[in-house]
């Protein structure tokens, strides 16, 4: 396994190669939306554990995804959708 | 054995109708706030869960059941009329530099307090659609990247692009929605 760019100070971890900021920012998403293994997840966190820099950005997306899924489709009323509703049941042959 | 007409009628419309709204709000944010479009959309997946009616079995989730129902029927009009490309106007716009401007001036996420939720789903409303239908399922709905990805027919790694960048053109809106509203300057 190759490490590439800048490495944090804590290498006492061998053989787990350490991410750099840029690529724990690119797996933001992936890791709050719950979609790496656990590997790269445990990677992330690792860098998140020790970064003042990535830590609020994350927290940042945390909210705003939260924020989102919170929200959610909800629920919306037409009118007079129900009675088209009925009537097109009442035409339906069954 | 199969139910009189009346009675399966009424038996639909005290089980599943009384899910109307949810299902109309769900095809209202597919549909990107059409109306027309998203009553269309209603009225087929009501009709398609209908004449499945002898299927369901009852005490399950029926809510549930028929949000699929309604998820699958616009995925398979979406599916159908897919040809268009992607609108190179919003590729171009996703890629300034601002979309990380709402984390600079807020990064502790204040305005999620106080944004108005018409105004989120606006942004989400006016995402073109293959954007839109990528943040509606995974964000509003929580499906995985694979499920969004297996409805939309497209691979994992351009569900991700998609949700990517549609998360960051949603904080480029409410960043510019929230210095009209005067809470960042
Ligand atoms: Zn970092």
């Amino acid at each position: 396994m190759s490490e590439c760019g800048t490495q944090p100070p804590d290498g006492s971890r061998s053989g787990e190669p350490e991410l750099t900021c840029e690529q724990s920012l690119a797996r933001v998403y992936e890791y709050l939306d719950g979609e790496l293994d656990t590997a790269e997840h445990d990677a992330v966190r690792r860098h998140l554990e020790k970064c003042r820099k990535c830590y609020p950005h994350f927290d940042f997306e945390r909210l705003f995804l939260d924020y989102v899924h919170e929200l959610g489709a909800g629920e919306e009323s037409r009118p007079g959708l129900a009675d088209r509703v009925r009537d097109m049941l009442a035409a339906e042959k069954s | 054995m199969s139910i009189p007409a009346e009675q399966r009628q009424r038996e639909f419309e005290s089980e599943a109708l009384v899910h109307l709204d949810a299902l109309y709000g769900l095809a209202l944010r597919l549909s990107g706030g059409d109306e027309p479009r998203a009553e269309d959309l209603v009225q087929e997946a009501v009709l398609k869960a209908y004449r499945a009616w002898d299927r369901f079995e009852s005490g399950t989730n029926c809510r549930a059941w028929l949000m699929t129902i309604l998820r699958n029927t616009f995925i398979n009009q979406f599916r159908r009329q897919k040809a268009r490309p992607v609108p190179v106007e919003f590729e171009q716009v996703a890629e300034r530099p601002s979309s990380e401007a709402l984390y600079e001036a807020d990064p502790e996420g204040q305005i999620f307090d106080r944004i108005i939720d018409d105004q989120v789903i606006a942004a989400i409303d006016e995402l073109p659609e293959e954007f839109r239908v990528a943040v509606v399922l995974s964000d509003l709905e929580g499906l995985s990247y694979q499920e969004v990805a297996e409805l939309m027919g497209i691979p994992v790694g351009t569900v991700k692009s998609r949700l990517f960048r549609a998360r960051k053109r949603l904080q480029e809106r409410l960043y510019d929605y929230a210095v009209e509203m005067g809470y960042l300057r």
